[in-house]
């Protein structure tokens, strides 16, 4: 890369690195050094292609959900999450309160699903992106995006009973009869 | 609330407000990347190596994730007009003061007198030049690497040292022993000049007749000279003897071998004209390139473009000047305030020898520092200060130059 390419670089990690971080945190389940990590190695690909890139942004997205799917079907020693500590179970002095217990509880459940699981939710609950584009981005079909998601939301159920009276998503309400193995391209 | 909701909210409230990474990251980014890419290729050095029957240890290319300090200063004149010898880095455009030395001799016990380099290389840690006692070096472009050669010489093995820890990463075994290294313009090959003794030694059982009085003498033994490929250490060795005129007279000792501004011949200065005799990189001797037709002794030589030399001093009466000259036809172009033209800052600024004429009045050509000039303007830098000895380097400085990006 040349004194003018990285000038460019450096531009975009000083744009963008903030989104991107938050992005890389919650792909990490909340660890913040994971997550430092995952994007360093995402940002150093880009960096050794910059000059052909179109859209560096969508780039490194792209393989900062790759690289995460990549992490768990390698089976990389998975790093030891720390989360917050679950608040006691108290009284409730209120709607407000309890909802953010509840956020509490869920992040603590969503740290503690697996890469794949977490990858899957986060581009559809927090990118908001259709089926279709998570199973283009992933390098995967339609039908395994959707019973990923089933299958991570009965196990976000499972891991915090707290979770057991909310009512079902509409990916629990029809549940895909896909099993096939996650499939990603290189 | 249904499930997904929740894990929406819970999602985006972990993600919310800034997430600042820490200042530097970047750059962190790019060292890292540096630096595997430099693991690879010191790999591909290992196997080759194997192959070939040397031992290459690994290069780790930066050591630590530092960011060389020409890196961290790109201003495009990083001058010292009151230091001399410099103490902080000095560049200009894309050049830069990589390293000087100064001369010392060392007596011995039998007479002969060794005139060692003392080097002020730069240390890409803190930017200063830190004295070092390498017997020869020479930098590679963008400086993060120096070739570097050890006491006494003719040396054995080419150390290449990462000028941000100052250590010498690997060392290349050379069949001939060599005593003067230069890399070539892409830093991916070293031309070393072979001699069969210490092209710096003076033999007392050699002696030279020096105002009417007999001191020990240099004596010719160049050999030839070795292209040696940085990444796997594999060199090819060409004989090439040092040149004498007709009744055997040599003028030095020293003759040491360049690449040519393509990279594609190695040439040496010699005492007559033409002024350089070429070799191709197969050890054959050649005409002059004809892109180098018309370079002189002066060292700035070819401008990165190719179209213009840095040539002759040109000064009449007490007039301190020297000529640019057009690489094609040989023609002078113009004339600038320097006194010896050192090398190009880029296509129309150059870094000489000189003393700006507001200060010096054309007088006392000795009395000179460091300047940029710039072709077509009257307008000087100081880039250092007048040339002095000091403590740490008891003599006149020389510098040494080199492309300052990579």
């Amino acid at each position: 890369m040349d004194a003018q390419g990285q000038e460019s670089f450096r531009e975009f990690v000083a744009g963008r690195s903030s989104a991107l971080l938050k992005t890389a945190v919650l792909l990490s389940g909340g660890d913040r050094h994971a997550a430092e990590d995952l994007l360093q190695n995402a940002l150093i690909k880009a960096a050794g292609r910059w000059h052909r890139i179109d859209e560096p942004e969508a780039y490194v997205r792209q393989v900062l959900y790759r690289q995460q799917i990549s992490r768990w079907r390698l089976k990389w020693r998975r790093r030891e999450v720390s989360v917050a500590e679950l608040p006691e179970e108290g009284t409730d002095d209120g709607d407000g309160a309890a909802a953010a217990e509840l956020r509490l509880v869920m992040r603590g459940a969503l740290a503690r699903l697996t890469a794949r699981q977490r990858t899957v939710l986060v581009l559809r609950y927090f990118e908001d992106l259709p089926e279709a584009d998570v199973a283009r981005i992933l390098g995967c079909s339609v039908g395994t995006v959707r019973s990923t998601t089933h299958r991570s939301l009965a196990r976000l159920r499972a891991l915090a009973p707290e979770l057991a009276a909310l009512g079902p998503a509409d990916a629990e309400r029809e549940p895909s009869r896909d099993y096939s193995p996650v499939e990603v391209r290189p | 609330m249904n499930v997904d909701e929740l894990v929406r909210d819970a999602l985006r409230e972990q993600a919310a407000g800034p997430m600042p990474l820490p200042s530097g990251f970047a750059d962190r980014v790019l060292a890292v990347r540096r630096r595997r890419r430099n693991r690879t290729i010191a790999g591909a050095a290992a196997v080759t190596a194997l192959a070939v029957g040397l031992s290459v240890p690994a290069l780790s290319g930066g050591g630590e994730d530092v960011r060389p300090a020409s890196e961290m200063n790109k201003s495009d004149i990083i001058a010292h007009p009151h230091q001399s010898p410099p103490r902080d880095m000095i560049a200009a455009g894309d050049t830069a003061l990589a390293a000087f030395y100064v001369r010392e001799n060392d007596k011995q016990s039998n007479g002969d007198v060794i005139s060692k380099r003392v080097y002020g290389l730069l240390d890409q840690k803190t930017g200063k030049y830190r004295k070092t006692r390498w017997a020869f070096l020479d930098v590679a472009p963008g400086m993060r690497t120096a070739a570097v050669l050890e006491d006494e010489l003719p040396a054995r093995r080419i150390g290449l040292l990462d000028m941000i820890t100052g250590k010498v990463d690997r060392w290349i075994p050379v069949e001939h022993g060599v005593a003067g290294v230069a890399f070539s313009s892409d830093g991916e090959k070293l031309v070393a000049t072979t001699y069969s003794k210490n092209p710096d030694r003076n033999f007392a059982d050699h002696p030279q007749n020096i105002n009417g009085k007999d001191v020990p003498g240099p004596l010719p033994s160049r050999t030839g000279f070795s292209v040696v490929d940085v990444d796997s250490g594999k060199e090819d060795w060409h004989r090439a003897p040092y040149w004498k005129d007709e009744t055997g007279w040599s003028a030095n000792a020293r003759d040491d071998f360049e690449f040519s501004h393509d990279d594609q011949y190695v040439y040496a200065d010699i005492p007559m004209d033409p002024g350089r005799e070429y070799y191709d990189l197969e050890g054959n001797k050649t005409g002059i390139p004809a892109a180098e037709k018309h370079v002189s002794w002066a060292e700035a030589g070819l401008s990165p473009d190719g179209k213009l030399v840095g040539g002759d001093f040109a000064g009449d009466g007490d007039e301190i000047s020297s000529e640019i000259v057009d690489s094609r036809t040989g023609k002078r172009i113009t004339t600038v305030p320097g006194q010896q033209l050192l090398a190009w800052a880029d296509n129309k600024r150059l870094i000489a020898w000189g003393c700006d004429p507001e200060r010096c009045n054309g007088k006392n050509e000795f009395r000179n520092q460091l300047l940029l000039i710039t072709i077509g303007s009257d307008k000087v830098v100081q880039l250092s200060d007048f040339r002095k000895a000091s403590d740490d380097y008891p003599g006149r400085w020389v510098p040494l130059f080199t492309e300052r990006r990579s």
